[in-house]
């Protein structure tokens, strides 16, 4: 999977791509407008992350020759901006996302797995993690083929931990992962334990292995 | 009270002895001259009763008149040179009371012989003309004084037409629409100074308010790129597998106290897009909706903390709120009716079409009125992960949209309420 990121700040780009390309992807940089404009109009992506305010041009127009371009890779946009009007921009132009700075980078990594199989297999793929498989069209989950039955909440932390597997996950970003903007109301993060709990119950009564080791104090790591 | 009410008032209050003073003259000059010509015919009639007596019958010896108008009464007393001229109360049988008369009296000699004479005038119409007089002072003056109002109602309404014009301007002033304000031309040269000086001063405030708001946007989004470059760092080292537990732990914690400062950064910001009015809305969102949103999203909050939920909610109710605010507003007030919770408490939602109402159960107590939608006022019992923003947020909205969010506490119950 071919990933370009579009980001005029060195540090912010790098930890990106380091955090990417450990997940799997191969990444491509560009670190103002006629960098990406250049690499967009020949190379094909699978998936674009962009910035909007890029040094000699906006990310919005690059968005626009895409769509020029009849490409089919997945557009998500990283802006500073979260006025309403700004992420409505956006999506019209044909964005799949919007992302708000500052995110998780496990966040941003889960939205471009999300944005994948809707693009590429339009959900018709499986993932598979050992003995655990996936079919996100009907969101099934299978243990050692065996059919388990999750929450809606469960079914995404697990999700949420294969894109992210094998790095430490925080709590927050679950939280924020699955409460949006609202989970800041939350007060503590004790509830996410519990969802984690049943998780893991729900996997070993299936007979899979405990892939959900706690990191002290911080948050967790998948496999 | 009106300009108008004040004027009339004082001009009353300054009238009203000029009036008196001038009714209490009238009514002596009056008396005066009516005196002044009464004694006069009393005289008149003297003449021509000396000059009749005159030429009466010699041998009559005595003449004898007794009546209230003329006496001749024979007297010993000398004969008097010059008429005297006073004022007596005379009894009258038929009215039965003491009426005023002007009397003049002299003692005369007719053919020898001493004659007290007496000539009297009734002065009765002088009750009549006091009467008369204040009558017309009353007339007189509920003339002026319906002629004064309405002149001033109808000089007022035109002379101070400019200057209602230019207050209505300044009380429907909104700080972002301040550009287009624009005072007209008046006839009235203080108005003109008065308008020039207000739009110099909504200009400055303008320039001001523009400059703060870029000041305030700028700085949060700028804050927003550094802020994402340390998350993402921290999450980056967070994958070192080398780290100790402590460590992780320091990173954790310093990862989680950027997340409250994005988190605070991003309200303040919000904050002063409400105020700016940045959130025009065009569809009214279905708060009933918004609350079932909320209510799920919150699920599993409620199930963890066993809290009963009671509500009373009617099916639609179309609220005119931006969308993105009517979610805010509805977390923010269900967010801490949860947080502030105890285990197994209740919260009560009631929703109307135009109001909501929701209670919750705490151990917290009454909050002061004076703190309660307060920025940064939080309980310090122990909830760190709040930022003291969500109320202000509320009551921001409120203020923005016409929407009145009030706080009650009874019975050991929160209420918060807004009503549109």
């Amino acid at each position: 999977m071919k990933v370009l990121i579009i980001e005029d700040e060195p540090s912010l780009r790098n930890s990106i791509r380091e955090y990417l390309e450990h997940q799997g992807f191969i990444c491509e940089v560009a670190a103002d407008f006629r960098e990406a404009m250049d690499k967009v109009t020949d190379y094909e992506y699978d998936c674009i992350v962009a910035d909007i305010g890029l040094p000699l041009g906006s990310g919005l127009d690059i968005i626009r020759e895409l769509k020029v371009l009849k490409s089919k890779a997945g557009i998500i946009i990283i802006s500073a901006k979260d006025s309403l009007e700004d992420k409505l921009g956006g999506l019209e132009l044909g964005a799949d996302d919007y992302l708000t700075k500052p995110f998780h980078l496990s966040e941003l990594n889960a939205r471009i797995n999300a944005l994948l199989r809707r693009k590429n297999f339009d959900g018709n793929t499986s993932i598979t993690f050992f003995e655990i498989t996936i079919i996100p069209s009907s969101k099934t989950v299978l243990v050692h083929d065996k059919s388990i039955t999750l929450t809606g909440k469960e079914y995404q932390l697990l999700l949420y931990f294969i894109a992210n597997q094998h790095r430490v996950v925080t709590k927050s970003a679950l939280a924020g992962h699955l409460w949006g903007d609202a989970y800041d109301q939350a007060g503590s993060y004790d509830f996410i334990y519990t969802h984690i709990k049943n998780l893991r119950k729900k996997m070993l009564e299936a007979g899979g292995e405990d892939y959900i080791k706690t990191v002290y104090g911080t948050g967790y790591r998948f496999g | 009270m009106k300009l108008l009410t004040k004027t009339t008032l004082y001009f009353l209050l300054f009238m009203l002895p000029v009036f008196t003073a001038g009714a209490f003259y009238l009514f002596h000059k009056f008396n005066k001259e009516i005196k002044h010509e009464t004694d006069e015919e009393l005289v008149n009639d003297q003449l021509e009763w000396l000059r009749y007596l005159d030429t009466a019958h010699v041998d009559n010896p005595i003449f004898r008149f007794n009546t209230q108008e003329f006496q001749l009464i024979p007297t010993d007393k000398p004969v008097q040179k010059k008429y005297k001229l006073k004022g007596v109360h005379l009894y009258q049988e038929t009215e039965d009371t003491q009426a005023p008369f002007r009397e003049l009296s002299q003692v005369i000699s007719i053919h020898g012989q001493n004659y007290q004479m007496v000539l009297r005038k009734s002065m009765i119409e002088k009750d009549d003309l006091l009467k008369n007089i204040i009558h017309v002072m009353l007339i007189a003056f509920a003339g002026l004084l319906c002629f004064v109002v309405v002149s001033n109602w109808l000089i007022s309404r035109n002379v101070w037409r400019p200057f209602y014009r230019s207050l209505d301007k300044i009380r429907q002033l909104q700080l972002n629409k301040i550009e287009t304000l624009d005072f007209p031309q008046t006839p009235t040269h203080e108005f003109n100074q008065l308008n020039e000086a207000l739009t110099q001063m909504t200009a400055r405030i303008h320039q001001d308010y523009i400059n703060m708001k870029e000041l305030t946007e700028d700085a949060a989004h700028e804050m927003q790129t550094p802020l994402a470059i340390t998350q993402s760092k921290l999450e980056l080292l967070l994958q070192d597998e080398n780290l100790s537990e402590e460590q992780l732990k320091n990173i954790g914690q310093t990862s989680e106290e950027l997340q409250r400062l994005s988190r605070l950064n991003h309200n303040l910001l919000l904050l002063a897009k409400i105020e700016n009015q940045q959130y025009p809305f065009t569809e009214r969102p279905d708060l009933h909706q918004v609350i079932a949103k909320y209510l799920s999203l919150f699920e599993e909050l409620i199930r963890e903390k066993e809290l009963t939920i009671e509500t009373s909610l009617v099916p639609t109710a179309p609220w005119p709120l931006h969308p993105a605010l009517a979610d805010i507003m509805i977390s923010n007030l269900l967010g801490n009716a949860i947080k502030y919770n105890y285990t197994e408490g209740r919260i009560q939602i009631t929703l109307t079409t135009n109001t909501f109402t929701i209670s919750n159960t705490s151990n917290l107590p009454e909050i002061p009125p004076a703190n309660v939608f307060q920025r940064f006022k939080k309980s310090d019992q122990g909830y760190s992960n709040s930022n003291g923003l969500g109320l202000a947020i509320v009551k921001k909205i409120g203020e923005s949209y016409h929407i009145r969010i009030s706080y009650q506490y009874r019975n050991g119950l929160h209420t918060f309420t807004a009503s549109c």
